[in-house]
């Protein structure tokens, strides 16, 4: 099916496959649409329709589509196939693509070796036939054939032409495909993935210092930064802090490899455990060398130790909401960071 | 011309903003320490209550959603912002902070509203 478009950057077509998403289709073919969550919560990709008999509208109670004026034609491209050729209007500003910029693809991988972290965080890994670029804070689309709809999952690994991506799940009161993790067995099952997606991505060039302010599985796109932070040896000329939030030291998880990170480059990486219900006075870990730990909400700690030492500092925002929202604030009020500086993706 | 009272002056603390409804219709009020601003009360992106999602920290305004950023004084868009402030008419007397209301502002969310559809899609 041939899309044709409009934005205020000009015009556009591409060739929507049969059952792919508008979205992932225009993504594919490098053209910069306007998303965020791409999994139908954000709102961010609503775009208008011609004939509304063009598209097939995959998930009507989406929540992203409570931004929408349906009568005007509107939907939300990420959750829209094509079936007929169509005529779309894009009303957001459509930057250009960075000429680094990999493309999406389409493509199938194997659930293997799913372990449980701490009681509600599991890992997974996929196994790829072919392999696929991504950067690191990247996330993919998954949908596995038990459960309805695709999530977003950053990749915790780092790796050019990878065959495995590595994945964190926590488990969540209605989140179907995490209880489907937690109580079936994962292993082996073929997941469709779209990806990669996301435009909080480190950016080595930039040689800045690297705040990283996570809660909960935030951390996932975290351990790929710092993965080739370390691999690439950036943390030799340039700082890297990391606040990592969670409730309690038996909710922490990759504490080894956030300690192997640190003892790689003690001189210029920085990582504190921020338990916001559990005193540390407490707690004895074997990573009390190298890890630090402090009680409080993670974005307040981060303020405390901080200390008002933002020096050319990017930082790398994500987790829940509240806590985004939250660590935003520190940025902006306490470091007082231009936006630009500022790097999260937005999945609610 | 119809000023309205909105509030008094330390209703609303320095660097905050707070809405109040004036007559049905809600006011944002911003405290800049030395003036005050009036504002529509939503982020013209994505209809969020600034008074919820809005930052205020060196004359500038950021809605932590999407950090959307204005000049407070003057509406004017910086760094991500693709549509400037609405701001309604406001002044100071002794202690109470009153605003001109002709109508009630509100943001366009849809672009190229102005159009019919025939024109739209050319």
């Amino acid at each position: 099916m041939k899309v044709s478009g409009r934005s205020k950057a000009g015009k556009f077509t591409f060739e929507c496959r049969t059952g792919e998403r508008i979205l992932y289709a225009g993504l594919r073919m490098g053209l910069a649409l306007p998303y965020e969550c791409a999994t139908g919560t954000c709102g961010t990709c609503k775009a208008r329709v011609r004939e509304p008999a063009t598209i097939k509208d995959l998930w009507p109670e989406a929540p992203g589509n409570s931004y929408l004026q349906r009568e005007r034609g509107e939907f939300l491209m990420c959750q829209a196939h094509a079936i007929a050729d169509c005529e779309i209007a894009v009303p957001a500003k459509m930057n250009s693509m960075p000429e680094d910029y990999i493309p999406l693809v389409s493509t199938q991988g194997t659930i293997v070796n799913s372990r449980l972290l701490t009681h509600d965080v599991m890992a997974f890994d996929i196994e790829l036939a072919d392999p696929i670029d991504f950067d690191a804070g990247q996330f993919v689309v998954l949908q596995v054939p038990d459960v309805e709809g695709g999530r977003a999952y950053s990749m915790v690994n780092y790796e050019r032409a990878t065959r495995r991506l590595e994945f964190i799940v926590k488990k969540k009161p209605d989140g179907r495909f995490s209880e489907w993790l937690f109580s079936s067995k994962a292993d082996g099952t073929v997941a469709e993935l779209c990806g990669p997606l996301g435009r909080a991505i480190f950016q080595p060039e930039e040689a800045k210092n690297l705040l990283c302010i996570a809660g909960g599985s935030g951390i996932a796109g975290m351990m790929s930064i710092l993965s080739r932070g370390c691999q690439e040896d950036y943390f030799k000329d340039h700082g890297g802090t990391l606040f990592f939030g969670v409730r309690t030291l038996n909710d922490a998880f990759f504490l080894d490899e956030l300690a192997d990170f640190v003892s790689a480059f003690p001189d210029k990486l920085q990582v504190t455990i921020a338990l916001s219900d559990e005193e540390v006075a407490s707690i004895e870990t074997p990573h009390n060398g190298s890890l630090n730990f402090a009680t409080g909400f993670v974005h307040i700690v981060a303020a405390e130790r901080m200390n008002r030492h933002y020096d050319d500092v990017v930082a790398y925002v994500a987790g829940p909401p509240p806590m985004v929202d939250g660590a935003i604030r520190t940025l902006i009020l306490d470091a007082r960071l231009p936006a630009d500086l500022i790097r999260y993706d937005k999945f609610s | 011309m119809s000023w309205k009272r909105v509030c008094s002056a330390n209703d609303v603390a320095a660097n905050s903003l707070k809405q109040f409804d004036v007559d049905g219709v809600p006011v944002l009020i911003a405290n800049l320490g030395d003036e005050f601003r009036a504002y529509p009360p939503l982020c013209p992106h994505m209809e969020e209550r600034l008074e919820e999602s809005g930052i205020c920290e060196g004359g500038l305004l950021t809605c932590s959603k999407h950090l959307w950023q204005w000049e407070m004084r003057t509406g004017e868009m910086r760094g991500e912002a693709e549509k400037p402030l609405l701001l309604y008419e406001l002044k100071q007397e002794n202690d109470d902070v009153l605003v001109n209301i002709e109508k009630e502002l509100e943001y366009e969310y849809e672009e190229d509203s102005e159009e019919d559809d025939d024109g739209f899609w050319d």
